[in-house]
């Protein structure tokens, strides 16, 4: 539910029992105000009667008078009384109407008043608004507020829902496309809401401070591998000055190889490592039309001495075919896989390369998987029987693949391993 | 033949002065900047290794001082950043050769061996060893003035080899070498010793002598 549309019910719920509550409550205060005002006509009524009546006490027959005033006014009664210890009040009495065949309210004070010395009760009445006609009334009106109210309500929050939060939707929008690994930064649209303003400022910031923390990360990855470059240089160089010594004995010689094979993987993960990291860092953006036939034959011709030392045999079926890419990155690729097949390949056995249209498949005889499937692409996932390898290969693979979005499978069916990626 | 090191890492430079020396080569050693840049004026050289991350300034400032100066030395980049976009900037200004660390020093007296040779004889040169002959333009080989075929990869090898004369080379190297980075992917150089004992038979049949020692755990070694 969207936020504005939540605050609208509470406010229509408020608004609702608003009106339902204040129907009685205006109905009791209009009909206290009225009684108020009748009560004070009513009582002004009689002092003008007595001050009036005073006037006329001389007359004799003032008695005669007074009944005839009693029968001829409705508004108005007067008649003799014995008990004269009665207090005034006031009451509201219901009279039938003939005219409008219904009862009607009126208000009456009913008060003792002495003339000449003998004992009248004055009764003097007035026509009262109906409770109905009055509870109609201030129903109609209560329920025109509301309905004014509701559809007013609907409207401005339609009108506000559209454009007020249009840029906090904006806002959204360009969240949900933002990438952290991508060089485009968050671009927030100007407002006049200071909120809205607050937000995108708030998420600039983060953006931008999760962005620069990104790069120093990838930066310190091939920053490191690159430093580790000169010191391995170095030790390389002093092993290949070492090796010059006339004197080595055949001890010290085996010694010296064995520093010499474990410096080589070092470098060979470094490099590996400082491969990875450029690939995260996108340096290679570069694209071309590649001829991978050719890059396939320049591949397998170059590893045929290691495969042959192996007694491995490259078999090939390659059809000629362009594809666009990343020169480097399809050769590493393909090394990768190659080199791979051939390393895991049975002793005597065979490797077969196949590329048709966009599709290249590598099958080797082996063994099965020593390292679970899943983790077959990690990063040093590596099968413990070839303690050269460092586990990057496969993992280099998986991310070239992922980076120029080519599809990577991998199957083992018949003791043959393979892999084939669509381009 | 006069070389110029400039290189910040004294333990690396110190190796290089080390295997180079005894062989014809001279070499000067320049640690930062500034001191490269005289060294470079003042003197002439046959080659230069530039390290290109230096104290005091960029190496390829110093490749674009060698070239406003009209100087003819040969230029080798030995860089810790392999980076292609270094290599393609080092080579438009000029550089002969990129070398990225760490390399073994067997290939860099290879490379320095082949921008020399480039160099001072515009390309058209032999080199020699006792009675071997070897074009390197042609990429032919002579044994007592006639000619020995071999394979392209037996070719480089005996050329690797008679560039590094007197010297342990490793068969790690040699695999560098001749596979470059795909030699990274394999620890066994096996496919070596098939190559040399066919060069060692080609050019025994020639008539040339057994130069190529095997040097037991290490590698091989070519010397009288």
């Amino acid at each position: 539910m969207r936020l504005l549309n939540i605050s609208l019910r509470s406010f229509l719920w408020y608004s609702l029992i608003l009106v339902v509550v204040s129907i009685p409550l205006s109905f009791i205060a209009f009909r206290m105000l009225l009684n108020e005002e009748v009560n004070e006509s009513l009582r002004f009524h009689k002092k003008e009667f007595l001050k009036h009546i005073k006037k006329f006490e001389y007359l004799d027959d003032l008695e005669t008078d007074l009944e005839v005033l009693d029968e001829f006014t409705f508004e108005l009664s007067i008649n003799r009384t014995n008990n004269a210890s009665q207090s005034e009040f006031i009451q509201t009495v219901l009279y039938f109407d003939s005219v409008e065949r219904e009862q009607r309210p009126y208000r009456e004070l009913v008060s003792p008043i002495t003339i000449k010395g003998k004992d009248y009760v004055l009764v003097i009445r007035e026509s009262l608004v109906e409770s109905n006609d009055l509870a109609f009334a201030i129903g109609i009106v209560q329920s025109l507020v509301i309905l004014f109210l509701v559809l007013g309500l609907v409207f401005i929050n339609r009108r506000l829902s559209g454009k007020l939060w249009t840029p906090f939707y904006s806002t959204l929008n360009k969240l949900k496309q933002f990438q952290l690994d991508k060089s485009q930064s968050f671009e927030p649209e100007k407002t006049a809401i200071s909120e809205f303003n607050d937000l995108n400022k708030a998420i600039l910031n983060l953006t931008e401070r999760s962005k620069v923390m990104y790069q120093q990360q990838k930066e310190f990855t091939e920053n490191a591998s690159h430093e580790m470059q000169t010191p391995l240089a170095v030790l390389h160089s002093k092993i290949d000055v070492l090796m010059q010594s006339p004197e080595l004995t055949e001890a010290q010689a085996l010694i010296i190889q064995d520093i010499a094979t474990t410096s080589q993987r070092m470098s060979r993960l470094n490099r590996n490592l400082l491969l990875l990291s450029k690939l995260d860092n996108d340096q290679f953006k570069e694209m071309e039309v590649v001829d991978l036939a050719s890059i396939i034959n320049i591949v397998s011709a170059n590893l045929e001495p290691f495969a042959n030392a192996q007694g491995v045999i490259i078999e090939k079926e390659v059809m000629p075919n362009n594809i666009t890419g990343n020169k480097t990155l399809i050769e590493i690729l393909i090394i990768n896989l190659l080199s791979n097949a051939i390393r895991y390949s049975l002793p005597n056995g065979e490797v077969m390369i196949s590329f048709t249209k966009n599709k290249l498949v590598i099958n080797n005889m082996g063994l099965p998987l020593a390292v679970s499937r899943e983790k077959l692409f990690d990063r040093f996932s590596k099968d413990n029987s070839h303690p050269q390898s460092v586990g990057l290969g496969l993992a280099i693979v998986k991310r070239i693949c992922d980076a120029c979005n080519y599809n990577v499978v991998y199957d083992f069916k018949n003791d043959q391993h393979q892999f084939s990626i669509t381009f | 033949m006069k070389i110029l090191i400039i290189e910040d890492e004294t333990l690396l430079a110190k190796s290089i002065i080390e295997y180079l020396k005894g062989e014809s080569f001279l070499c000067e050693w320049a640690s930062d900047f500034l001191t490269a840049k005289d060294k470079i004026t003042s003197y002439e050289y046959d080659c230069i290794l530039l390290d290109i991350t230096l104290p005091g300034g960029n190496g390829l400032e110093l490749l674009k001082q060698i070239k406003l100066q009209n100087k003819i030395d040969g230029v080798i980049i030995i860089s810790a950043r392999n980076s292609l976009d270094d290599k393609i900037a080092g080579l438009q200004l000029g550089a002969d050769d990129y070398l990225p660390k760490p390399f073994h020093l067997a290939e860099l007296g290879a490379r320095l061996h082949a921008v020399v040779r480039r160099r001072k004889f515009e390309g058209k040169d032999t080199i020699e060893f006792q009675e071997i002959k070897i074009d390197t333009t042609a990429k032919t080989i002579l044994v007592n003035n006639r000619p020995v075929s071999l394979t392209k990869s037996e070719f480089d090898l005996l050329l690797f080899l008679v560039a590094n004369k007197n010297r342990v080379i490793s068969k790690s190297s040699l695999a560098e070498h001749l596979s470059g980075d795909d030699a990274d992917y394999f620890d066994n150089f096996d496919f070596i010793y098939a190559h040399i004992k066919n060069v060692k038979k080609k050019l025994a049949k020639a008539g040339c002598n057994d130069y190529i020692k095997t040097v037991y755990g290490l590698g091989y070694k070519l010397a009288i």
